[in-house]
Formats: structure tokens, C-alpha cells, sequence
């Protein structure tokens, strides 16, 4: 069931959280919002489920208009940040909580609770103590409890922030397969932009209470609209160049004495803010190309997998990362730079 | 829900209204006898039959309003729109009958200019009963009800409802009877206002001479009052603090007998202390009687006095100011501590310069709360008081005794209200919000740096001998019960508990023919009805403060807080003054000592139930609202068992409080009503003191009695071990 917001506005008191958004999330699809902390994402989603009302504008659900039922009244279903597993009750109590809530039979309750937690992997585990469960079983324990209950919407704030990074990937990864599997419509809440290119159809990236751009993740990470999301998407350096069109498909970047074409539409004629990306960089022993950047490398760290390295260059100091790591670099060499054209992106003309 | 919610009330008022007794009963609706007379009879009639039938036209214009309700409920309308009615009609109604409830009393008009105004009137009315009650609660429900319609408190009438109970109680259980001081203060024994009346009242020498100074005769009550506060507040936080630093700081082997002597003072009655400080101090005390029969140094009084009332005092509070201690040095955060020894402080610059800085605010509070003990102190006072009088004495004897001055007593109170708000307020201003709450959740793996070898000494020095003396205080009081006469004759003998809790096996059954058993069982009965209405009462306060957004939030909180430094003296005089005329005539009557009990001790279980709460991660309660559980079930499902430390703390709190308080109770006993406290108060002040004695040792075994079964029934919160960790997950 799809989920829309049409000029939404929520103050506290003379603090404006969330200032004037409208979005729209497909019925069946997983939709991030994205944003660093206090972007008003949260707040988003706290107003998607019914625990705060929005101050202003329309908060639909599945079609019907809901700005004033509080969150008991939503077909809406949340998993906690902190998972909020009430540690009273044991797992299965826990699960069938809202069941038991809604009207069911205990007897019903307890069948319905326990076909969840074979959902999630967790069959055996319902006469345990929640705090006796491992970090990644809890966060299954609140999916499964949201889950029971069927809702149009189902929602995760930051769900995997309090995971190791291991386990992290993995609950990512059964979060996204169970959404598919089932055709659950989610929204999910993050501040960390890999995991939400990993399990999103769609991104609504925030900041500072508005939305900064949304879209699918590819167009995000390689076209993206402001200098804010071309630092937030991922890492970039942000470079003074000279753009020149050359047709309408297509502008000329000049960076120092480097010239790379790439496919723009909309950049004019003259100075521009040029994101770069780290892993578009070459880094060359000189002499390169004729048309590479020159440098001197500033700092070098080796990191397992890749290189990385500061280099200052005549367009300002540029952070590259480069996977040939048995012939390393050392600081003071002269580089030559190479930047592949889909790694360079106008953000402001 | 939102369509039932109005017409059930508004139905159950105006039934009320046609079918209960409006004014009080005499004896009571149990016996019954007001059914046949539910029309014809004009003390029995209902609201409906008393307007229309015995000329009490006055009601008509309310119970029209209720009708007027019951068509708003009926009526098909938009919700905002019913909501937006009902607080219409339910406000009128509450204007309407409180109009008719002050203006006409037991004489016709209840005021002059009323008189001058209407001409005279020959109607008059005493006290509602449970109809014009019922059609009260009636119409503060349908106020509730209709503001959760128009989407106030997030559209949740158990909120609403909540929150209108609460305050309505507080504005008529504690603000009320305090403004009725005020007023009284102010008027003659004819009830006329008299301002210069009040001037004179305060002015008078015996509250603010300063004769003691120059050596003659005693200072005035005013004086000695706040003299013995500062004294007992300063001297019950130096001894507190020795006693927190020897069970936090040291390797004292015995830390956990220590802690025993916190529970002491909660399951004793405030003068027990003095009784075992005449037992030993006393003109015919052990020590009186050591230094006559080897030094035959004749016998003083000095006991009975300044001395003897600061001691019992500071040995009766500085185990409150050790409670209060405990949790303040244990919050000095070790990392800080470890910070300063890094920064080449040594121990006893560390101790200096950083913890007892710490402390501070910590150290203001143990202060506060020595003085408002202090001031509030009636039991020491009485007891050991002898010439020198304090405000809560000097209350008293001028309301019980020969002078019957309301005037004067209520000045007195206004002057201990003002005194113990100044305290307060002094208090929040100068510490304020500056707590240095250092618990932070953020992995504190340090440990406590060891007291500085002099401070450690001292502590010990201190701490130590007054811990054993206090505890050969009470092994005295317990001792001294079973003796003939203390002083005279030690031989022992079990004749004072026959005395107090004889009972007689007869033809008719068992006769509890003790002196005691009267008061103990109605201070049984009353302190357990009270303690589970202060209990949820201060729950529910405390999850409306921490948990719901609602205007006049802050307020609320204040409110409580304030009630909480009003002292018990000044809360019984209110009473008396505020409840004993129409329309809420309750004195004299069981149903007043409960109210006084719940209202003094609900803003303990308000503090408590806040800062367990704060505790628990309010996702937990958010969880339970996206799984379907509405406001009550959340409060039931997931808050409560949570709570359920803080349920038992203000459970016990409740029914200990209510069986060892004196000073605000003092006032609204009867023959009928007696209850244990101040039946042994009188029995020391007519010198039994082997039946009080007795009695005393017989209350603090109750209260242990009680503490285990609440303990029992209420039972352990569940939960695995490492969930307090989960709890604060999400910080």
C-alpha cells in the first residue's frame, strides 16, 4: 500500500524538524530515506506511524487521509533503532504482543507469533528472554514482531546501527530478500549511504528538513544534484574547474591542465564546483598522458585492499584511492592524474 | 469508544442526580435507610427531587446542563464539533454548580455582599454527598472527554481523563485547603476580612522576640524554628556525607550493616527517636541516674529543650541525608577522579578540587531536606520540647488547645509555608538545574579513587560511633518497653504489651480488649486504603510528567514538586479550615484522613515513578503504540511491570508514611477515628511512656510485616540480565 506526503510541515515549538516535503512511496517497494543526523528523517517516519502529527500538510496511507489518527489507529507496523523488545516478556510474548493487542485469541496469537518467527529463522527461540538473544536475533525478533501484524506500511529506523559490521551486511541482506519475498511495502531510515544503496528501490535523500533529491540509487550516486549530495553519496572531492558545452549532450571539464569529456545537460559555459570521485582517479608515475593532471602525492596509507592518497594538484588537493597496492607510491612522488569522465560530475555551475 | 464514551457519563450523572442522595449522610450510604426516603425525605432526596420537591430550585440550572449533555452526545455531529459542545456544556455545568455549592452554605448566602446583593434567603444546604459528588466527577469527565475530541492530549481520552483527574485533585486536595489559610488568615472569628488582623497576628513577641540573645527568657517560635532547621539541615548533611563516604570510599568491612540504618528511619515514627533520648537522657535516664548514684550530680533537664530536639532530630534524619548521600557520592563519576590523579592531583587535591565540587548540588539537596524535615518536625518537638516552642507546636496548641485561634493558627501556618517554600525556592535557585548527574551510560570502567587518609579518618571518626549510638538508641526503646517503670523500677515485665494488645477469649468470641488495638486496626485499615491510591495516583502522575506532551505539562510537575515542600502541620490545619464547612464537609470523617494521607505522600511516588521511568527507553512505550495497544493498555502491558521497583517503593512508601506520620494527621483524628501515632503522642505527653513504648516497637514490627507482603505481592520485575543494557540502547 503506498504511503504519500503532500507539504508536510513539523514544528516544535519555534524549531522547525521536517519543512514542507511531499514524496511518494510505491505500493511493494523499499523507499530510504537518507540524510545525516538531524536532517529530519526520523521525524519523517516517526509521522509515517502515527507518533508525531504533522503541523501542517497531508500524511496519506494506502490511499486514505491520516494527519490525525495516532499511531494505535495506523495499519502501520515500526522496528525500533534500539528494537524496543519489551524485556518483561519472553520472545514469543514480545511477538504476539500486537496480536493480543488487536483482539486476537491467545490461542490464535501464539499460532500467528510463532508462523513469524519461522519467517525470520528464529523457530526454537520463543520461550527465550529477549536480552538472551544475540544482537542480529533481537533485530529478527522485532522484524517478526512488526510483521505478524500485517501492516500496509512497515517501517525500520536505523535498524542494523547498533550491528557489528559483519552482521550488518547479512541483516541487510535478509531485510531486503524478506521484502521481496513478501512484496512488503517499507520505508527505512538510515544516515549510512552504502546500506541504503544496498537495500533500496528508491532514495529520498534529506537535509536540513527538505528533501535534497530522490530517485533511484544509480542516478544518485552519478548524477547527483547538489554539492551536498555529491559529498553525502559517497566520498568526493570537491575541485574549481571550467566547463565549455559542446554539444547538448555533452561539456568539456578543464581541471588544471586535464580536459575530460563527460555527458551533461543542463551545466553553463564557465566556472563550476567539479566533484570527483576517489575511485575514478589513476594515480600514474609521471610522465602520463599529456592531458593528465600533475602532482606531488602528500600523504600515502595503505589499507589492505586499496591505497589511498592525498595529492596536491594545480585544481586543489584531490584524495584518490587506487587497488594497485604492490608498487605503492611514497609521499613526495610526482603523479600523474587520470580521471575517468563517469568519477567527474558538475554539481554547480 | 468516541461516541459511547460521552453518553455512558453523561447517563451515569444524571442517574446519580435522580437516584443518590445529593448531601452527605449521617450515617453514612451503607446503612440504606435513605432508599424510602429518596424523594420525600428532605435530608435523603436526590438532586432532582431536592430541586424540584423541598425548594432547592439552585440545583435546577446544573442538572438542566447534564441534560444538555446527554442531547450533545446523542446528537449526530462531527467529532471536533461534539468535542468542541461538550466542553462547552460540561464548563458551564462546572460554573453552575460551583456557583450554587459556595454561595449558599449552612445559613442561606455564604457572604455579605451576597446578602446585600439577593436580600436575605431562607433556603440553606450542608455538604454534597455521593450524588452531587457523582454529578461533579460527571461533568469533569465530559470536559475530558470533549477536549480529547477536539484533539487535545493527541486525541486520547485515558489521557485526558488522566490528566483532568490529576489536576483537579491537586487544585482541590492540596491548593485548595492552602488558599483557605490565606483567607483565614485574614479574618476574624466572625469571618469578617480583617488585613491588619493578619499583621497583628505575625508581629506578635512570642514569634519573633529575640529575648535569648540578651539572656532573658526564650526566643520567639519563628527563631527557634529556623535556628533548629539550619542547625539540623547543616549537621544531618556533615554526618550524612561522613556516613556515604565510610560505605562508598573505604574498606569498612561492615558497609552493608551500615545501609541498614537507612531503613530505620522509614518504618519509624518521627518521635521514637525522642522517646529513647528521654530514656536515656531523661530526668529519671540512664545517665541522670549513673552520675547521681557515683558523682551524685543531681538531675537536669537540659534534654528537654534546643539540645534535646536538635539530637533527636539529627539522630531521627541523618539517616535520610545518608540515603540522599549514597546515591550523590556514588554518582561521582571515577573517570573524573582518575582525569585529576593524571593531572599530577594528588588524593587529597583530587578530593578538594573535584569531588566534593561535584557534590555539591548533591549537598544542597541532603540540606533541603534536613530543613524541611526539621521544620515539618512535629513528634521531637512535642515530646522534648518543653518551654521551647517551634511553629508546629505553637500551631497546634493553637488550634487543639485552650486558645481555639484559627486566626492565629493560620498565620503561623502562612509563616512555615513560607518558610519551607523559601528554603525551596532558595534551593532551585541556587543549584537549579546545575546537577551534575554523571552517570552517564557511557562505559564508566573506572574505579573510585580512595579517600584521602584524613578525610577517611574523620569520616570514620564521625560516622562510626553515631552509627552504634543510634542503634543503642533503639535497642534502649525496645528495651525500655519491657520494664516496669524506666527509672524506677527494672524489673521486667510484659505488662505494658498486655496492656496496649490484651485480648479476651469470651462467650461472644475474642475481644480485643487492649488499649491499642481502637487505633491500630482503623490506622491499619486507612493507611492500607491510602497506600494503593497514592501509589497509582503517583504513577500516574509520574507517566504523565515523563511520557505525554499536553499544555500545562510543566506546571503540573511544579505543582507536585511545591506540594512536596509543604509541611505536614500546615497540610492538616488546611484541612481542618478548608473541609469543614459546605460544600466539601469531610472533617471528622475517615474518608479525610485517607485524602490527607494520599496528597501529602503522592509526590514521593511522583519522584519516584519519574526517575524510574526516565530509566526506560521510551521506544518501549512507542513499540506498544505501533503494535495497536492504546495509552491504558501500554500503561498496563509494558509501563507497570517495568515500574514494578518503583510500584513496590510507593506502595511501602504510602502505607509506612501513612501509619508514622504525625504532624499533618494531628488535626483530624476523632474519638472515633484515633490513630496509633498520636494516641502514643498522648500517652507520652500524660507520661506513659511504658505503653508507648510498647506500641512504637509493635508499629515498626507492622510496618517490617507490610514491607515483606507488599514485596510478596508485588513480586520481582523479569527480566534477563543483561536488559538494563537494552534499555539504553537507543541513547
Amino acid at each position: 500500500m503506498s504511503v504519500a506526503f503532500t507539504n508536510v510541515v513539523k514544528r516544535y515549538g519555534s524549531v522547525i524538524a521536517v519543512s514542507g516535503i511531499s514524496f511518494t512511496v510505491q505500493a511493494g517497494t523499499l523507499v530510504t530515506l537518507l540524510g545525516p543526523s538531524g536532517c529530519g528523517k526520523t521525524t519523517t517516519l516517526r509521522m509515517i506511524a502515527g507518533l508525531e502529527l504533522p503541523s501542517e500538510g497531508r500524511v496519506e496511507i494506502a490511499g486514505r487521509d491520516v494527519s490525525t489518527l495516532p499511531a494505535t489507529q495506523r495499519d502501520v507496523s515500526m522496528v525500533f533503532q534500539s528494537y524496543a523488545l519489551f524485556p518483561h516478556m519472553s520472545v514469543l510474548e514480545n511477538v504476539a504482543y500486537g496480536l493480543r493487542r488487536s483482539g486476537l485469541a491467545r490461542k490464535d496469537a501464539t499460532r500467528m507469533a510463532n508462523a513469524g518467527l519461522a519467517q525470520v529463522g528464529l523457530e526454537n527461540y520463543g520461550q527465550r528472554q529477549p536480552s538472551e538473544l544475540s544482537g542480529g536475533q533481537q533485530q529478527r525478533v522485532a522484524v517478526a514482531r512488526a510483521l505478524v501484524l500485517k501492516p500496509s506500511v512497515l517501517l525500520f529506523d536505523e535498524p542494523l546501527s547498533n550491528l557489528d559490521a559483519r552482521l550488518r551486511r547479512q541483516m541487510r541482506e535478509e531485510i531486503r530478500e524478506l521484502q521481496q519475498r513478501l512484496g512488503l511495502t517499507v520505508v527505512y531510515v538510515t544516515h549510512d549511504q552504502q546500506e541504503a544503496m544496498a537495500v533500496s528501490d528508491r532514495i529520498i535523500v534529506m537535509n536540513a528538513g527538505r528533501i535534497e533529491q530522490q530517485g533511484v540509487p544509480r542516478d544518485l550516486y552519478e548524477r547527483p544534484a547538489t554539492p551536498f549530495l555529491a559529498r553525502f553519496m559517497g566520498e568526493s572531492n570537491p575541485a574549481r574547474g571550467h566547463v565549455r558545452r559542446l554539444d547538448p549532450q555533452r561539456v568539456r571539464v578543464q581541471l588544471g591542465h586535464a580536459q575530460i569529456d563527460i555527458e551533461n545537460t543542463t551545466a553553463l559555459d564557465g566556472e563550476a564546483t567539479v566533484a570527483v570521485r576517489p575511485e575514478a582517479i589513476v594515480v600514474e608515475r609521471v610522465p602520463g598522458p599529456t592531458d593528465a593532471l600533475t602532482g606531488t602525492v602528500a600523504r600515502a596509507s595503505y589499507l589492505g585492499t586499496h591505497m589511498e592518497y592525498s595529492i596536491d594538484t594545480e585544481a586543489g588537493a584531490l584524495f584518490a584511492t587506487c587497488p594497485r597496492v604492490d608498487r605503492p607510491l611514497a609521499s613526495g612522488d610526482k603523479v600523474a592524474l587520470i580521471l575517468a569522465p563517469r568519477g567527474v560530475i558538475v554539481v554547480e555551475s | 469508544m468516541n461516541v459511547r464514551a460521552p453518553l455512558v457519563w453523561s447517563a451515569a450523572g444524571l442517574l446519580a442526580a435522580a437516584l443518590l442522595p445529593w448531601y452527605a449522610l449521617e450515617d453514612g450510604l451503607a446503612s440504606g435507610d435513605w432508599l424510602s426516603g429518596l424523594w420525600s425525605s428532605k435530608d435523603y432526596a436526590s438532586g432532582v427531587a431536592q430541586a424540584i420537591e423541598h425548594g432547592r430550585w439552585w440545583l435546577a440550572p446544573a442538572l438542566l446542563v447534564l441534560v444538555a449533555c446527554l442531547v450533545v452526545s446523542f446528537a449526530p455531529l462531527a467529532q471536533r464539533r461534539r468535542g468542541a459542545l461538550l466542553v462547552a456544556t460540561s464548563c458551564i455545568g462546572l460554573v453552575l454548580f460551583g456557583a450554587q455549592a459556595f454561595a449558599i452554605g449552612l445559613r442561606g448566602w455564604s457572604a455579605g455582599w451576597l446578602v446585600s446583593l439577593f436580600g436575605e434567603m431562607d433556603g440553606q444546604q450542608i455538604g454534597i454527598g455521593a450524588g452531587g459528588a457523582l454529578v461533579l466527577v460527571t461533568f469533569l469527565a465530559l470536559l475530558s472527554i470533549g477536549l480529547a475530541l477536539r484533539g487535545a492530549f493527541g486525541g486520547d481520552t485515558f489521557v485526558a481523563g488522566a490528566v483532568t483527574t490529576v489536576a483537579a485533585s491537586i487544585l482541590l486536595f492540596t491548593a485548595w485547603p492552602i488558599l483557605h489559610i490565606l483567607v483565614q488568615a485574614f479574618q476574624n472569628a466572625d469571618g469578617a476580612f480583617r488585613p491588619q488582623l493578619m499583621i497583628e497576628r505575625l508581629a506578635e513577641a512570642k514569634i519573633w522576640s529575640l529575648r535569648c540573645l540578651i539572656g532573658r527568657g526564650g526566643c520567639g517560635v519563628a527563631w527557634n524554628t529556623l535556628f533548629l532547621a539550619l542547625c539540623c539541615g547543616a549537621g544531618s548533611t556533615a554526618l550524612g556525607l561522613a556516613f556515604a563516604l565510610v560505605a562508598t570510599r573505604t574498606a569498612f568491612r561492615f558497609k552493608r550493616t551500615l545501609r541498614v540504618l537507612t531503613v530505620l528511619p522509614i518504618i519509624t515514627p518521627p518521635f521514637v527517636i525522642g522517646l529513647a533520648l528521654i530514656l536515656v537522657f531523661g530526668r529519671s535516664g540512664l545517665v541522670n541516674h549513673f552520675l547521681e548514684w557515683t558523682l551524685a550530680i543531681p538531675p537536669t533537664r537540659w534534654i528537654y529543650g534546643f539540645p534535646g530536639v536538635l539530637l533527636a532530630q539529627l539522630f531521627a534524619f541523618t539517616p535520610v541525608a545518608f540515603l540522599v548521600l549514597i546515591g550523590v557520592v556514588e554518582g561521582v563519576s571515577p573517570t573524573f577522579e582518575e582525569a585529576s590523579q593524571t593531572l599530577r592531583a594528588d588524593r587529597w587535591a583530587t578530593f578538594t578540587t573535584v569531588s566534593l565540587p561535584l557534590m555539591l548540588p548533591g549537598l544542597a539537596n541532603a540540606f533541603l531536606v534536613g530543613f524541611i524535615e526539621s521544620i515539618a518536625d512535629f513528634g521531637n518537638p512535642i515530646v522534648l520540647g518543653g518551654d521551647f516552642g517551634v511553629l508546629s507546636t505553637e500551631i497546634y496548641f493553637a488550634v487543639v488547645g485552650a486558645q481555639l485561634d484559627y486566626g492565629r493558627a493560620a498565620a503561623l501556618a502562612l509563616l512555615l509555608l513560607a518558610l519551607a517554600l523559601g528554603a525551596f525556592w532558595l534551593q532551585r535557585r541556587l543549584v537549579g538545574r546545575r546537577s551534575y548527574a554523571t552517570i552517564s551510560g557511557k562505559g564508566d570502567s573506572g574505579l573510585p579513587t580512595p579517600l584521602p587518609d584524613a578525610a577517611r579518618r574523620a569520616a570514620q571518626w564521625i560516622a562510626l560511633p553515631w552509627a552504634a549510638f543510634t542503634l543503642l538508641l533503639y535497642a534502649f526503646t525496645f528495651a525500655g518497653g519491657l520494664v516496669k517503670v524506666w527509672g524506677r523500677d527494672y524489673t521486667p515485665t510484659l505488662a505494658h504489651y498486655v496492656k496496649a494488645f490484651s485480648i479476651e477469649r469470651s462467650a461472644e468470641g475474642l475481644i480485643w480488649s487492649g488499649a491499642a488495638w481502637n487505633s491500630f486496626w482503623t490506622t491499619v485499615k486507612l493507611a492500607a486504603i491510602a497506600a494503593p491510591l497514592t501509589a497509582a495516583l503517583g504513577l500516574v502522575t509520574a507517566w504523565l510528567v515523563v511520557r505525554q506532551r499536553f499544555v500545562g505539562r510543566a506546571t503540573l510537575e511544579f505543582a507536585t514538586m511545591l506540594s512536596f515542600a509543604v509541611p505536614g502541620t500546615v497540610i492538616g490545619v488546611a484541612y481542618v479550615f478548608a473541609f469543614n464547612v459546605p460544600p466539601f464537609e469531610i472533617t471528622g470523617t475517615a474518608l479525610i484522613i485517607v485524602l490527607c494521607f494520599v496528597f501529602r505522600n503522592m509526590p514521593v511516588g511522583v519522584r519516584a515513578g519519574m526517575a524510574a521511568m526516565s530509566q526506560i527507553d521510551g521506544s518501549l512505550d512507542e513499540a506498544s503504540a505501533t503494535l495497536r495497544a492504546g495509552a491504558p493498555q501500554t500503561l498496563f502491558y509494558v509501563v507497570m511491570p517495568l515500574l514494578r521497583p518503583a510500584v513496590v517503593g510507593a506502595l511501602v512508601y504510602g502505607f509506612v508514611r501513612a501509619v508514622t506520620t504525625v504532624s499533618a494527621v494531628v488535626f483530624l483524628v476523632t474519638a472515633e477515628y484515633d490513630l496509633a501515632t498520636t494516641y502514643i503522642i498522648l500517652r507520652v505527653i500524660n507520661g506513659d511512656y511504658g505503653l508507648a513504648i510498647a506500641y512504637s516497637c509493635a508499629l515498626i514490627a507492622l510496618m517490617l510485616a507490610a514491607i515483606l507482603l507488599i514485596q510478596f505481592l508485588v513480586g520481582d520485575r523479569r527480566l534477563g540480565r543483561r536488559s538494563m543494557l537494552q534499555q539504553r540502547g537507543r541513547t
